[in-house]
């Protein structure tokens, strides 16, 4: 079998992601598992290696046409498209903004072009983005635009073997309810299944949590549970997929032995991201699922209250590295 | 001073008695607090026997009488209940009588002979056919304090939550908040705490939508309209409070210390994070209650079918009677 090909990119220059990469790629068990293509600046990445105290060696090419897999396993592809005196570390900026979104979307059309399995990408800064020219709603909709995806992905988050989708996801909580509708609850039930099958997780276990507080106690909380999550939970289960649920969302993670699952379903962020931020605030994986690339990153932010300082942790970095290669291994082996 | 505590001993035919009794075996509790049960002592007697316990049941009338030693239960007699009554079964006279264990607590409260109040459950259906026609405990107690303005806490060893709504649909807990509500609130987790011995409280308040609304691209403003002129009005009163704040990382922020109580504007919200954080066992709080009255109570129910085996377990019990004592106002 063929090492599998994985493109990263160091996220928003100004963050704490250049470091984060280097530190990850200092991991030689984890470096020597794929080869590894970074695509940036590379007067970034220097100054990466400078703060994390590392020095990787490396193949610096122009093009993707130059990576020979024979001849190395880390590959720079340096886009030059940053300079030095337009951005510091720590510090929100256009520049950053753009040279992020930039190499994110090089990054992706080397693997569009089946050069690379998966884009594994350091943490990006909406703001800076939006200031440097690239509009969007939220991460998972910025990527769907540059794939041409209209429909069909959704985030999910991975801390160690515990995942979370969700059926609506960055909207006012008002309108939540009108965006629940059994149709996308059972859609997004499936989609969680493809993905953790494609994981390799075999017949993975999944737990809808409900929408209103008791999950409905009853109807004397709200309708929906009986009306919508539950007859489309039935359904799903009719084409053989392992589920239950409506549960109380108050208690699903907690209950999570008791109730056996491999990955939770929420109707709204908050449901499923305040749970999984207490259980390890930098652990966590997010993956863009159901785009045509593979596309994972470290749950946390930019942090640049401490970036530069090599005191970021690079844990998450090292998940979304293995997560990707979870994640594509069984295409590979189909190749 | 230790804060006296009085634990209502709830429906006698349930499990209240029994986990009362196995609860105060814990010597750590008397370091801390004094408690005195308000109920009936025979029927305190009848539990010591289902657990073997081996205390002894000191019946008194008043509050002073009371011993506050650990392997004496002190119990402000009321004589309401039968020796005879059975377990597990709705009765009149029981539910009438865990009223009245309630009401007299709220007496005692307002005298200040006790300090804060620790329900164990009363049974609905017997209250109601003991002529009490209330949906439960905290109804009797706003009503009893004259109360409106109540909200529920909940207290884990690391995470203080306060609710601007509880028991509504989603839908409905949106429409329900509102500046007010979000100051009046605030104020109360500030005064609790205050009270309770925490001289420089800091507040901080959740967003509701995802983000808290990131500058109104996943929100309607709602942060804007409901939360931010109550959370204004509180600070210009001089209470620390800060927020709204996206609530996945407030709960983390606070669970490793950086407030001292977080506001949810929604049951769930406020709930999930204090079980993820691993309380087990857990206890509902009622602040708000005038006179500053701290109740504190069980989160489970009287439990008919294993009321008399020595099958309950004490823990939320214990938990419950913590959370009082740590509540209650510090002279």
């Amino acid at each position: 079998m063929d090492k599998q090909t994985i493109t990263l990119t160091l996220g928003d220059s100004s963050g704490i992601g250049p470091e984060l990469v280097v530190k990850a790629l200092n991991d030689m068990d984890l470096r020597d598992s794929a080869n590894w293509i970074i695509v940036g600046d590379e007067e970034i990445f220097n100054k990466g290696m400078k703060i994390a105290g590392k020095t990787l060696t490396y193949n610096r090419i122009s093009n993707i046409e130059e990576f020979d897999p024979q001849a190395g396993n880390l590959w720079f592809i340096d886009l030059n498209n940053m300079n030095a005196s337009d951005y510091n570390i720590g510090e929100l900026s256009a520049a950053s903004g753009k040279q992020s979104g930039e190499a994110l979307k090089y990054a992706m059309n080397i693997a569009l072009d089946n050069y690379a399995d998966a884009v594994v990408y350091g943490p990006l800064n909406k703001d800076a983005l939006h200031k440097g020219g690239f509009n969007f709603h939220d991460d998972l909709h910025f990527f769907a635009d540059l794939l041409n995806c209209k429909e069909g992905f959704g985030e999910v988050n991975v801390m160690d073997d515990l995942w979370v989708t969700r059926v609506t996801s960055h909207i006012p909580l008002r309108e939540v309810r009108e965006n629940i509708s059994e149709e996308r609850v059972r859609k997004t039930i499936e989609f969680a299944h493809g993905i953790l099958t494609q994981a390799n997780i075999e017949n993975p276990k999944l737990a809808v949590s409900a929408l209103n507080p008791h999950a409905g106690d009853n109807g004397l909380l709200g309708d929906e549970e009986y009306d919508i999550i539950k007859p489309a939970i039935e359904k799903v289960q009719n084409k053989g997929i392992n589920v239950a649920g409506p549960y109380p969302s108050d208690t699903i993670l907690n209950e999570r032995k008791k109730l056996d699952f491999d990955c939770m379903i929420a109707m709204y962020h908050d449901q499923a991201q305040i749970g999984m931020k207490l259980l390890g605030f930098n652990r966590g994986v997010t993956i863009s699922g159901g785009l045509p690339v593979i596309l994972t990153t470290p749950a946390h932010g930019t942090a640049f209250d401490i970036a530069g300082k090599n005191k970021a942790d690079e844990g998450a970095m090292i998940h979304a590295m293995r997560k990707a290669q979870d994640l594509i291994s069984k295409e590979v082996t189909q190749k | 001073m230790k804060p006296v505590v009085g634990i209502t001993m709830g429906d006698a035919a349930g499990i209240g008695p029994e986990i009362i009794v196995k609860a105060l075996q814990d010597e750590t509790l008397y370091e801390q607090c004094h408690p005195v049960v308000i109920g009936d002592a025979k029927i305190l007697e009848r539990a010591k026997q289902v657990v073997q316990a081996d205390v002894t049941i000191h019946s008194v009338h008043s509050v002073k009488e009371s011993v506050f030693q650990h392997g004496t239960i002190d119990c402000y007699d009321m004589n309401l209940v039968s020796k005879d009554l059975p377990f597990g079964q709705i009765s009149p006279q029981a539910g009438d009588a865990a009223y009245k264990y309630v009401a007299e607590g709220i007496a005692l409260a307002k005298s200040d002979d006790i300090q804060a109040i620790c329900t164990a459950p009363l049974n609905k259906e017997a209250m109601h056919k003991g002529g009490h026609l209330y949906p439960g405990h905290t109804e009797i107690l706003a009503d009893l304090t004259d109360t409106k303005d109540y909200s529920m806490m909940l207290s884990g060893p690391n995470l203080k939550v306060i609710h601007l709504t509880t028991h509504v649909g989603l839908l409905q807990a949106i429409e329900n908040i509102n500046p007010e509500r979000t100051y009046t609130v605030v104020r109360l987790a500030h005064e609790t705490l205050l009270r309770a011995g925490n001289e420089n409280p800091s507040v901080a308040v959740c967003g509701i939508n995802p983000h808290a609304g990131e500058n109104g691209l996943f929100g309607n403003g709602e942060e804007e309209e409901k939360l931010i002129p109550g959370i204004e009005k509180a600070q210009q009163e001089g209470i620390q409070v800060e927020g709204p704040y996206p609530a996945d990382t407030l709960f983390f922020r606070a669970g490793r210390g950086d407030f001292d109580i977080v506001v949810a504007c929604y049951h769930d919200q406020g709930h999930a994070p204090v079980k993820v954080l691993g309380l087990e066992a857990g206890v509902n709080i009622t602040v708000g209650l005038k006179g500053g009255i701290i109740r504190t109570s069980v989160d489970h129910g009287t439990a008919f079918d294993i009321a008399g085996k020595n099958i309950a377990d004490e823990q939320s019990m214990q938990e419950a009677i913590r959370a009082a004592l740590d509540l209650a106002p510090k002279k």
